[in-house]
């Protein structure tokens, strides 16, 4: 019998179909040699490079900076250390270095159609500032800081790093509220207005114009990121010498750290693929 | 056919009649074909509307609708617990041997095993679909299959790509892994009886239209083969989430005269819109065996088909034309089609079809996959942990503790409402006496 079955199985050879019956020869539950050959591992990976990813997370450094910044500002406002005057030529210096930047990437005609924009924009403010100012008044101030704390957590965890045009909406209203809500702790109208309008500056021109630096060349925005990065370290350093420490700490593991964390788990990558697989359509599809 | 050798098969599936569909229709015909081997087959599926309790159709095959109302896509709310009791009841009520889950996403299958494996019960379990790594709907059903193959005495797929998948899936050895196809019932799919004039050719699709059915593809594919053989005209039989897309593509291109859209088909419709055409087009994205080229191909009609999972197994190459899923490739497959058409013979093909598919074969071929289940050896709880154990560092500590619960609601039962007070069901055998009934079937 099992000379029979040896002999049959010899001219008959397993094929990989479903039809016809069992094969001669062969049980329901055989395994050829051709099981999973299929099977393909790791096809769309990609390998990556310490130095490119440390490179590609100077840009997170480098916004994280710019809100440690902020945050600096707004503490030393609220300190009454910086008075409106100042923060005004502080905007005002912002705006000027923004647009100029952005000179070099974009054309003049479109910065000028940003003026009349910008225009309204700082007027809506200024007439909103009263409001603004006793928006909170019935919220007790610590809810405010635990607040705006989560509200900048959330933004900087959500931040697009990389992109221009299709922004985080959850991020960027997130920053916008923490704005108001520090607004409305300040003493004077030309206060919340100079201070609101410092912020807006920030949260909504820095992305841009950082992204344009570093489009124009690598370089710059590498000064830029240095720059950036010593004046938030030095201004943390003068609001707390713990938070320094624990700032500069987020940086390195930003930018050392965490590249080479993420190289050392590519080993674990593990894709599979095969003819099971859900076919990727060649086109897209337009509803 | 001896008592010893006759299987007592409870098969459970979320999915079952009046819902229609692939695995509805292998458990009804895979139920019949038992029935006419002597075996005894329950079916237990939840209740559909106002149908619930106990119905026979037509066989004597018995179904459990139980009163357990679906949530969603017709699957019952995993409660993991909470079919324990019913389940106990029937599987002592009928004196099962077998218990026989279809689907990977019926949760009732799932449940039913695992209580069928508490019991002691001797459990199999049939995978009809395929799934990827990805996503994580797929990480969290694959998880799920993992429990549930852990325990099973064997597994059955219905093609080898579907093998290789549940393989990979659930991490089971692969020689408890069988193939079993589907079938076609051909009697009921029969070409017609005259041939059809090939001045016009009629290409017929009959699929819901869903992305995973690559209607998508079809919107684009139609209008190409449209300009290009001015004497092809196509019949769309299905509705869907993309019947609109389609309809907008028939109204751009204005081939409201050569794009029929004939909606749902009922499926005792579906020979008579098959055998109007010469030409068949399945374009699924991913598919684990598709019966619908059977239905078609043993009504006679040469198929067109995308390249993707099992579908390359079903037909042999002469009366089949693969391709891969995007528009140019089946544009250039149609073509060889239309070339083929004058050399292929629907009754031919018919008879071939039914040397190639048959229920009772696949019947035979369960049997042999419960033998060997039956022949597995018993094994006590702590042997089945440790096996859930190794399922994963968190999730095999999880499992182990859904098995206990399991073991201890089925204890508390045991005392609460004692087996011996369960009554037994006489067999009632509507074919007459089983040995009648198999000795048509036997080799």
């Amino acid at each position: 019998m099992a000379e029979g079955g040896e002999d049959r199985r010899r001219r008959w050879k397993w094929r990989k179909v479903a039809y016809g019956g069992m094969q001669p020869g062969y049980d329901d539950n055989y395994t050829d040699d051709t099981f999973l050959e299929e099977m393909v591992m790791n096809a769309n990976v990609v390998k990556r490079d310490v130095s490119k990813l440390m490179l590609d997370s100077i840009s997170i450094s480098q916004y994280l900076s710019i809100v440690a910044i902020v945050c600096c500002v707004w503490t030393d406002t609220l300190r009454s250390k910086i008075d409106e005057k100042s923060l005004l030529v502080l905007d005002l210096c912002i705006l000027a270095l923004g647009l100029l930047t952005l000179q070099v990437s974009c054309s003049i005609g479109l910065l000028l159609r940003y003026i009349p924009n910008v225009s309204l924009f700082v007027g809506g403010l200024y007439v909103l500032a009263p409001i603004y100012q006793t928006l909170t008044r019935s919220i007790s101030s610590d809810s405010i800081w635990a607040l705006t704390a989560s509200l900048l957590t959330l933004h900087v965890f959500l931040h697009d790093y990389f992109g221009t045009v299709s922004r985080s909406n959850i991020s960027l209203n997130s920053s916008i509220v923490a704005s108001v809500l520090i607004a409305s702790r300040v003493p004077s109208r030309l206060h919340v207005f100079a201070i609101m309008l410092f912020s807006l500056e920030i949260f909504l021109f820095a992305p841009l114009v950082t992204n344009s630096v570093k489009n124009y060349s690598m370089k710059s925005h590498l000064c830029v990121s240095l720059t950036l990065a010593t004046t938030a370290l030095a201004m943390v350093f003068q609001l707390h010498g713990l938070l320094f420490v624990l700032f500069g700490c987020v940086l390195v593991f930003v930018s050392v750290a965490c590249p080479f964390w993420l190289v050392r788990l590519q080993e674990y990558k593990f894709e599979i693929n095969g003819p099971w697989d859900e076919a990727k359509l060649c086109f897209d599809i337009t509803e | 056919m001896d008592e010893q050798r006759r299987h007592r098969i409870l098969m459970v599936s979320d999915f079952f009649y009046p819902n229609f569909g692939g695995v509805e229709n292998h458990i009804y015909s895979l139920s019949q074909c038992l029935l006419k081997l002597g075996h005894k087959v329950v079916v237990m599926t939840h209740a559909y509307g106002k149908r619930t309790g106990v119905r026979y159709m037509t066989g004597g095959l018995k179904v459990y609708y139980i009163p357990w109302k679906p949530f969603v896509m017709q699957n019952t709310l995993p409660t993991f617990y909470g079919t324990l009791p019913i389940i106990r009841t029937i599987l002592i009520r009928e004196r099962i041997t077998v218990v026989h889950g279809h689907q990977a996403f019926s949760t009732l299958c799932h449940e039913a095993l695992m209580h069928g494996r508490t019991m002691g019960y001797k459990v199999v379990f049939t995978d009809h679909s395929l799934y990827g790594f990805a996503d994580i709907g797929s990480i969290h059903m694959n998880k799920v299959l993992q429990f549930t193959l852990a325990d099973v005495n064997q597994a059955i797929c219905v093609s080898h790509t579907s093998k290789e998948n549940t393989v990979l899936r659930s991490g089971i050895p692969p020689e408890k892994v069988f193939v079993i196809p589907n079938a076609v019932d051909t009697a009921m799919f029969t070409p017609a009886k005259d041939r059809l004039s090939s001045d016009e050719i009629i290409i017929v699709i009959i699929s819901r239209l869903v992305y995973r059915k690559g209607a998508d593809l079809l919107v684009e594919l139609i209008p190409e083969v449209c300009h290009k053989f001015p004497n092809v005209r196509f019949i769309v039989g299905g509705d869907g989430p993309k019947r609109v897309r389609l309809e907008e593509m028939r109204e751009k291109h204005s081939l409201q005269d050569r794009v029929e859209m004939l909606g749902a088909v009922p499926h005792a419709q579906v020979r008579s819109v098959l055998i109007s055409g010469h030409i068949f087009l399945n374009s699924s994205l991913t598919e684990a065996f598709c019966i619908a080229i059977l239905e078609a191909a043993s009504c006679g009609l040469l198929t067109v088909s995308t390249r993707v999972g099992g579908v390359p197994e079903v037909l042999p190459d002469d009366i089949v034309v693969l391709s891969e899923p995007n528009p140019i490739n089946m544009v250039c497959a149609i073509e060889i089609a239309i070339a083929m058409l004058p050399n292929i013979d629907p009754h031919a093909m018919h008879l071939r079809m039914k040397n190639m598919y048959s229920w009772h074969d696949v019947a035979r071929r369960t049997e042999i996959v419960y033998d060997r289940a039956l022949r597995c050896s018993n094994e006590n709880l702590s042997e089945r942990l440790t096996r859930y154990l190794n399922c994963g560092a968190w999730a095999g500590k999880l499992f182990c503790l859904v098995m206990i619960v399991d073991f201890l609601i089925w204890c508390f039962l045991e005392v609460f409402q004692p087996s011996e007070n369960i009554d037994e069901v006489p067999d009632i055998s509507i074919l007459g006496s089983p040995n009648e009934g198999s000795s048509q079937h036997a080799p």
